[in-house]
């Protein structure tokens, strides 16, 4: 029972978001590495999280476009200690505020850069991270 | 709103908080309604309204969203007013609004609000369930959510926008610690003052936080009797007048939050001071609920009672110290007090209300004429402002 002790255990899987019936188109275009959110014509502004009506002005009628996937921290965190398992690994790892090119902001990881270098207004640009079949947008220093 | 007949706070009780491994929210919630009754020589027939809080959130899996039916059975009385609500660390603050509301209607003459809250530890996935309650299943807490993390934000975008600095943040803390220790009531009182050198050595959590810059997790609760003036003078000679409230409703999700340095705070303290007829110069001390240590710096901003953007100097100067010119959390904080989970927003109210009636020993303030008490909910979500003070006008 040697063999125990030296097995590679695999790391526990990162959350996989749930996928609601608004969104479908969301994580079907991300799963073709395209940043693709809502978009109000009435306003004439994306908005996130999708939803089915635009938060701003109640339009129903709403269309997919795809985004840039530019942008800029908008703040930040250096998570140095986190009670997530699947997280434990990437310590330390930057939680962050992204503000997109074309207005929304969402919250993502910053990847492959240095910690100590992530910064407010530091430009960043969308990557995708695959969790189960699934892909997620993330970003990284642009 | 008018508010015409005064509502007064007229007796207040809060459990020293601590680890209660033997005891679940229930048990909790009636040690302190024992106590509360037992301090005030009060009888369960002198509260005629009941208004409760889940206990069992944080601790996971309890199903106490109707705690306010087994409380009034327990002590054997039938409220004309009652209801179990929640609106997170907000929720005992707007307990005292809608109690007000049901007083001034005529509904009731007295309404017990009271709290209990058990706070899982950390490191037994309490941390994690936490994560999932305060950060979006689907757009956060997939990214490796974290409450300090989420707090940071905010703490982050004050550093850039203003020049605060992880020094100022220490100062809250050191600041919050020299109350404590005049505090028996607080987890650390009887330990060492804190300095900025400390909080900045304590082990990193998420920056700009350090172990020091988080309120302590601990258990406890506390109650206390919103009445109409009449019932109130007949408890106390000095109870604590409600001047002014007001409440706002923000955002859930912090990275929702239309601004991070204008979070919804001004909102509700503009109606607080309308309502009372006062403005921020009036204001002798305040309560301000502090999970982190951000949260009184940008909170003083927003309740009007610093210049924008002047948090992080003010704590620094030393005002908000014993014996400084506007003392702030003179109970200990969170940060030195104890955060007790799901009843946290209760000890600011608390101790405000002890700074009113002249009962805080030690740490009793010598002007204590009107106080303010900020609490939020959620992450700085959604907010309650009360004003207090010695008389009804
Ligand atoms: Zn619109």
């Amino acid at each position: 029972m040697n063999d125990i002790a030296t097995e590679e255990v695999a790391p526990p899987a990162k959350p996989q978001p749930r996928i609601t019936a608004c969104a479908a188109p969301y994580w079907q275009y991300a799963k073709e590495e395209k940043l693709v959110l809502p978009y109000c014509s009435e306003c004439e502004a994306s908005f996130y999280y999708p939803r089915l009506w635009c938060p701003s002005c109640f339009n129903q009628d709403i269309i997919w476009k795809q985004l840039s996937g530019k942008g800029k921290v908008y703040s930040f965190s250096v998570i140095y200690q986190s009670p997530l398992p699947s997280y434990q690994a990437d310590l330390p790892y930057v939680l962050a505020i992204i503000e997109l090119e074309e207005g929304p902001r969402m919250m993502a990881n910053v990847l492959h850069c240095d910690v100590d270098k992530v910064c407010v207004d530091m430009a960043v640009k969308v990557l995708f991270e695959a969790r189960g079949d699934m892909k997620i947008p993330q970003f990284q220093p642009a | 709103m008018s508010y015409t007949s005064p509502v007064a706070i007229a007796a207040v009780s809060e459990m020293k908080p601590g680890r209660f491994p033997d005891m679940d929210g229930y048990d909790l919630y009636i040690e302190v309604i024992r106590q509360f009754l037992a301090e005030w020589s009060l009888k369960p027939t002198d509260i005629q309204g009941l208004l409760a809080c889940p206990s069992g959130m944080a601790g996971g899996g309890s199903n106490d969203i109707f705690v306010h039916e087994q409380l009034y059975e327990e002590m054997g009385i039938q409220p004309l007013f009652a209801d179990t609500m929640n609106a997170g660390g907000s929720t005992y603050g707007l307990m005292v609004q809608r109690a007000a509301l049901a007083i001034q209607q005529g509904k009731v003459e007295s309404v017990l609000c009271v709290g209990a809250g058990k706070f899982p530890k950390v490191s037994t996935g309490g941390a994690e369930s936490m994560a999932r309650m305060v950060s979006h299943e689907i757009y956060e807490f997939p990214y490796g959510t974290f409450i300090p993390a989420l707090y940071a934000q905010v703490a982050t975008r004050h550093m850039h926008e203003y020049g605060t600095t992880v020094e100022q943040l220490a100062e809250v803390c050191v600041s919050t610690r020299e109350w404590a220790l005049l505090n028996p009531d607080a987890s650390t009182y009887g330990s060492e003052a804190l300095t900025v050198e400390k909080v900045r050595q304590s082990r990193p959590i998420a920056s700009p936080f350090n172990l020091y810059d988080c309120s302590i997790p601990l258990e406890g609760g506390a109650a206390f009797l919103v009445c109409s003036e009449a019932y109130a003078k007949r408890l106390n000679k000095q109870p604590a007048y409600v001047l002014g409230m007001g409440e706002f409703h923000n955002h859930r999700n912090i990275h929702q939050a239309a601004s991070l340095t204008d979070i919804g705070c001004s909102k509700s303290a503009q109606q607080a001071y309308t309502m009372a007829g006062l403005s921020p110069s009036d204001i002798d001390f305040a309560e301000i609920y502090d999970a982190f240590s951000i949260n009184p710096l940008v909170f003083m901003e927003e309740l009007g009672l610093c210049p924008q953007g002047k948090g992080g100097e003010f704590f620094q100067s030393g005002a908000a110290r014993p014996g400084g010119d506007f003392p702030v959390n003179t109970f200990g904080g969170l940060l030195s007090f104890g955060h007790t989970g799901d009843a946290s927003g209760m000890s600011m109210i608390v101790e405000g209300i002890r700074q009113i009636m002249g009962i805080a020993g030690e740490r009793q303030l010598d002007k204590a004429n009107a106080g303010i008490v900020h609490s939020y909910g959620g992450m700085m979500s959604e907010h309650s402002t009360l004003i207090l003070g010695r008389s009804a006008s």
